[in-house]
């Protein structure tokens, strides 16, 4: 009820657009916040007499304006992070420009040329919008400004300018949202391309996370300008387009697989004996090897756009891949030799089933010798998996560090046990009874073959290797 | 706008990092903590919207933190979302009894995580403004 008496006039964006509005407020100089919407966008633009003082553009995430300056070398990243200046300003523009300005990194006159062209930028932007509804209230919003008021004159006949060259670009498939990172496969020198500095920093800012938009308010370019750099680059094969959308399903699957397999691996933990926990940890790798494959056969870029694929492509497509790679470490690790691929997944059932076959001593050495050679398949796969999916994006390298910290906890698993058979080795030699602990040990390599009677020979391995830990 | 803060507390890493991950994607700043001093001296220093409590701790576990941070009247507002392996009606139970607002059992959603913090923050700004305003001077001195 109090809104509705505060609001003096509102109505809809087709009988009236946002361009006629603005003009009459500037006419009859009224003070208040004109509210803007069109479907889940919203703009609220402050005025004073009929200037604008002030715009909140709740459409988008506020894109991290320290971050971007840092990009194109506007601003020492260290010197941001020193100084937590994210911490003090959060994700306010114009409190991060304020305080460029009171560390005297940023001139005053800068600062209001950054705050016009994004209010500029913004009130573009709603140009187009036909259907939507505008109301406007008499009462101020609190913002967080230090605009200087603007001229609605002046404001729209630049944004008018702007949103007329958006028009006349005609590339359809980018937007203002649109993200593009860069990719890792470049060859060429770049500057061989003959790149000129727009472009550069149009380059520096693909890191895959930053929208067109906010680019342009970087670089303080039209953002019809910026899309015809993106164009340019994309012509070069320098970028790529960023789907978010999918990236965000990616993050969410590979997290979900995270969570998951570092909850079962804290439940493995509570385990005291030591080759059910090995097997537990050789469990877990294996399972998750198959859930990162499973992953990779949905969302490999390799598959993307070829329309629904046999799970036979898939599996080709997967042991293409992953087959060699793990051959290659079962000549390290040759008890990883008795697993094999079958439809796309590593099949493990013949390792994990040693128990029936293999007892003691031998039984451990050989579940140790499958999780080291499985531990390092999986960093192997998900190296690949990052690296195919994510590219140099900041969602990749995210993920990446979340993986390693999994990692670290599997390592950290694996020197535990290091631990116990040093310190069990140490007891067995000082009751002298070294003899029983090395005969029934295997060498290295005596992982049992596949196809072949899984006998083992004897040898010293544990004892050197124990000693030289 | 203020940004709401969330503490996690695990002494996972893995744990850390993604919950770390998947609520700053949503514009969530995120605090963590490996154990039970750091995670009460994070509370007091940084008096969260939001306390994401691993019940497996060392020293000290979950249960006793909670229950710690319940005794203060300052922070008995904030929302403690309970992590655990276990699942088991009892240990629900005991969870609730020390004073936790939810359960979130190991393996989790991570959508149904951002839900679930989410459903807390909505009137964070209206439940803890005073103490946040407290904590803005303190983080400039910092700087």
């Amino acid at each position: 009820m109090e809104q509705q008496e505060d609001r003096i006039m509102d109505g809809d964006l087709q009988t009236l657009g946002l361009q006629s509005v603005l003009k009459m407020l500037a006419l009859s100089e009224k003070t208040g916040t004109l509210f803007v919407n069109s479907g889940p966008e919203t703009l609220s633009i402050s005025l004073r007499k009929g200037r604008i003082v002030g715009l909140q553009d709740e459409g988008f995430p506020q894109p991290d304006i320290l971050a971007m300056l840092a990009l194109i070398g506007r601003v020492d990243p260290q010197r941001v992070q020193a100084l937590h200046l994210h911490q003090q300003v959060g994700q306010s523009i114009p409190m991060a420009l304020a305080k460029l300005v009171e560390l005297n990194w940023m001139s005053a006159a800068e600062m209001q040329q950054r705050l016009e062209f994004a209010v500029t930028q913004s009130i573009s932007h709603a140009l187009h919008w036909v259907n939507g509804r505008f109301a406007f209230h008499r009462q101020m919003l609190t913002m967080d400004t230090r605009l200087q008021p603007l001229d609605i004159d002046s404001v729209l006949l630049e944004a008018l300018r702007q949103a007329d060259e958006w028009e006349k670009m005609g590339e359809a498939y980018l937007t203002r949202t649109t993200a593009v990172r860069w990719l890792q496969e470049v060859k060429r020198d770049v500057r061989s391309l003959g790149l000129d500095r727009e472009a550069i920093a149009v380059l520096c800012l693909s890191n895959g996370e930053i929208p067109l938009q906010a680019m342009a308010l970087a670089l303080l370019i039209p953002e019809a300008r910026v899309a015809r750099l993106i164009a340019h680059l994309l012509e070069f094969r320098l970028i790529e387009v960023v789907d978010t959308a999918l990236e965000a399903e990616l993050q969410r699957d590979l997290s979900n697989l995270i969570i998951k397999y570092q909850a079962k691996l804290a439940k493995k933990q509570q385990i005291a004996r030591p080759e059910q926990r090995l097997l537990g940890l050789a469990e877990i790798l294996s399972e998750c090897i198959n859930a990162l494959l499973a992953h990779h056969s949905r969302y490999a870029k390799g598959l993307r756009g070829r329309g629904e694929l046999s799970s036979g492509e898939a599996s080709r497509f997967l042991e293409s891949k992953f087959v060699p790679q793990f051959q290659l470490l079962a000549k390290q690790y040759p008890i990883l030799d008795t697993a094999e691929f079958k439809h796309g997944q590593l099949d493990c059932s013949s390792i994990l089933t040693l128990q029936e076959l293999v007892r003691g001593d031998q039984l451990e050495e050989f579940y140790w010798q499958a999780a080291l050679g499985l531990a390092a398949y999986l960093r192997m796969v998900l190296s690949e998996v990052l690296r195919e999916e994510f590219g140099n994006s900041v969602t990749g390298y995210n993920l990446n560090v979340v993986w390693k910290a999994f990692l670290n906890e599997v390592d950290n698993e694996m020197q535990q046990y290091q631990v116990y058979r040093a310190q069990r080795n140490v007891q067995a030699a000082r009751s002298g009874n070294t003899a029983h602990l090395t005969s029934s040990l295997p060498p290295p390599n005596a992982g049992p073959q596949r196809g072949e009677p899984r006998e083992m020979n004897t040898g010293t391995y544990w004892l050197r290797e124990t000693q030289s830990r | 706008m203020m940004i709401p803060t969330v503490l996690v507390v695990d002494d996972s890493p893995t744990v850390r990092k993604i919950v770390q991950m998947t609520l700053q994607r949503e514009h969530i700043r995120v605090i963590t903590a490996s154990d039970a001093l750091s995670a009460l001296t994070a509370v007091a220093d940084e008096m969260p919207a939001l306390i994401l409590l691993d019940i497996q701790l060392p020293r000290m576990d979950g249960y006793n933190i909670c229950q710690i941070i319940r005794k203060h009247m300052q922070f008995r507002s904030i929302p403690i979302i309970m992590l655990s392996g276990k699942d088991g009606l009892f240990d629900k139970m005991r969870g609730r009894l020390a004073g936790s607002t939810e359960y979130l059992t190991k393996p989790f959603d991570s959508a149904e995580l951002v839900q679930t913090v989410k459903k807390y923050l909505v009137d964070w700004e209206e439940r803890v403004p005073p103490q946040q305003e407290r904590v803005r001077p303190r983080l400039r001195r910092r700087g």
